[in-house]
């Protein structure tokens, strides 16, 4: 019975441990609503971790679609960064609001996540991240660039050029 | 495992939750404060549609995040001016004898197309101008829309009010570039203040600085 309830306490714990370091970077949620008839609606929430994992795994990949990812976002990539890196700042705060008579668009952050709203006529979208996840990801991009580069990543993808072109 | 060993385990655990559990609290310690100065724009649009746009901007986000962005004539925070633009205008030489002068009005044109002022005080550059021709294209629709009321014409009122200090930090870069980052931070040591006020038929726009993080 004693050796039940410390297996029972063990798992408990690592459970506990398990759910707290998933969810310590916060949730990503994404909530898209189409009014018009058969439109779709998507609502799906992935903890931010997640994102962190699924990107170190990719460098595992032998395809290395991180490198891919980064060379394509590599021009938007400072300022990505630098935008990520300030919004940080900015836990709660109002950065961009458009109403008309159709549609309220709205940018801001809440409690450290950066919300995007908009509420059309035949649309809803909402887009919660975490900033700290923001960071994270600019921040593997750019090794995933810099270790393309180093690595010749153009010289491995580059279209061969026959004689005859 | 004895009573010393598993009290210590017990701790560690608890310690480790609280770690996990308080990160993003943490993170959010490094928030700006209060005192931070915001860039605040807000278009209203006088159409049937009512649009409203409000931006604010942290004005030391935009100093970090400006340099960052390097396309077309802007790089490091800085804009490149063609030489072809100030073609035999020495903007320096221009600004330089407006500061070292006394406050006044400098110049003031009137024509049947537009009114405009430029006028220094208290360390504060006005620029004024009142476009006459938008009234007259307004009163020529509501001619034309027989039957139909059209709204009283508005003219078209542009106010900008810059600090001297801001137009010397702008213009010291170079003689072919605007430094935005220096000019940002002399916005941002100068407080609150009105920029540019622009109101015609269509839109009112509003830009100016506070320490406020939203526009009401």
């Amino acid at each position: 019975m004693l050796v039940l309830a410390k297996v029972a306490l063990g798992l408990g714990a690592t459970l506990a441990m398990t759910t707290a370091y998933v969810f310590h970077e916060g949730v990503i949620r994404v909530d898209v609503d189409e009014s018009r008839p058969g439109g779709s609606h998507v609502h799906f929430w992935v903890p931010a971790t997640a994102v962190s994992a699924g990107m170190r795994v990719a460098r595992l990949a032998p395809q290395h679609p991180l490198e891919l990812a980064a060379e394509q976002a590599k021009p938007y990539l400072p300022v990505f960064r630098a935008l990520a890196k300030e919004l940080q700042k900015y836990p709660n705060a109002e950065f961009i609001d458009v109403t008309d008579e159709e549609q309220h668009m709205h940018i801001g952050t809440v409690n450290g996540k950066l919300h995007i709203d908009v509420v059309g006529d035949d649309k809803t979208v909402h887009v919660q991240v975490p900033v700290e996840t923001l960071m994270d990801v600019a921040g593997r991009l750019e090794d995933a660039s810099r270790s393309a580069r180093a690595e010749g990543w153009h010289a491995r993808h580059a279209k061969p050029v026959f004689a005859s072109e | 495992m004895n009573l010393s060993t598993r009290g210590f385990l017990k701790a560690a655990a608890t310690l480790a939750l609280a770690l996990f559990a308080l990160a993003p609290a943490a993170s959010l310690a490094q928030a700006a404060t209060d005192t931070d100065q915001w860039i605040h724009i807000r278009v209203t649009s006088r159409d049937a549609k009512g649009e409203v746009v409000r931006i604010n901007v942290p004005i030391e986000m935009a100093e970090k995040v400006l340099p960052a962005i390097n396309k077309d004539r802007l790089h490091d925070g800085k804009v490149r001016i063609e030489s072809g633009q100030v073609k035999d205008v020495d903007l320096r030489a221009i600004l330089d004898a407006v500061r070292t002068a006394k406050d006044g009005e400098y110049v003031t044109v009137q024509s049947n197309e537009n009114n405009v002022r430029v006028s220094k005080s208290n360390g504060m550059l006005y620029i004024i101008v009142t476009d006459k021709e938008h009234v007259k294209k307004a009163a020529a629709k509501e001619d034309s829309a027989k039957g139909e009321k059209a709204s009283a014409p508005v003219e078209s009122k542009v106010e900008i009010k810059v600090p001297i200090k801001v137009v010397d930090a702008l213009l010291s870069a170079g003689k072919d570039e605007l430094d935005l980052v220096a000019a940002l931070r002399a916005l941002s040591a100068h407080g609150d203040t009105e920029l540019v006020t622009v109101k015609d038929a269509e839109n009112d726009v509003h830009i100016w600085i506070d320490s406020k993080n939203s526009t009401e």
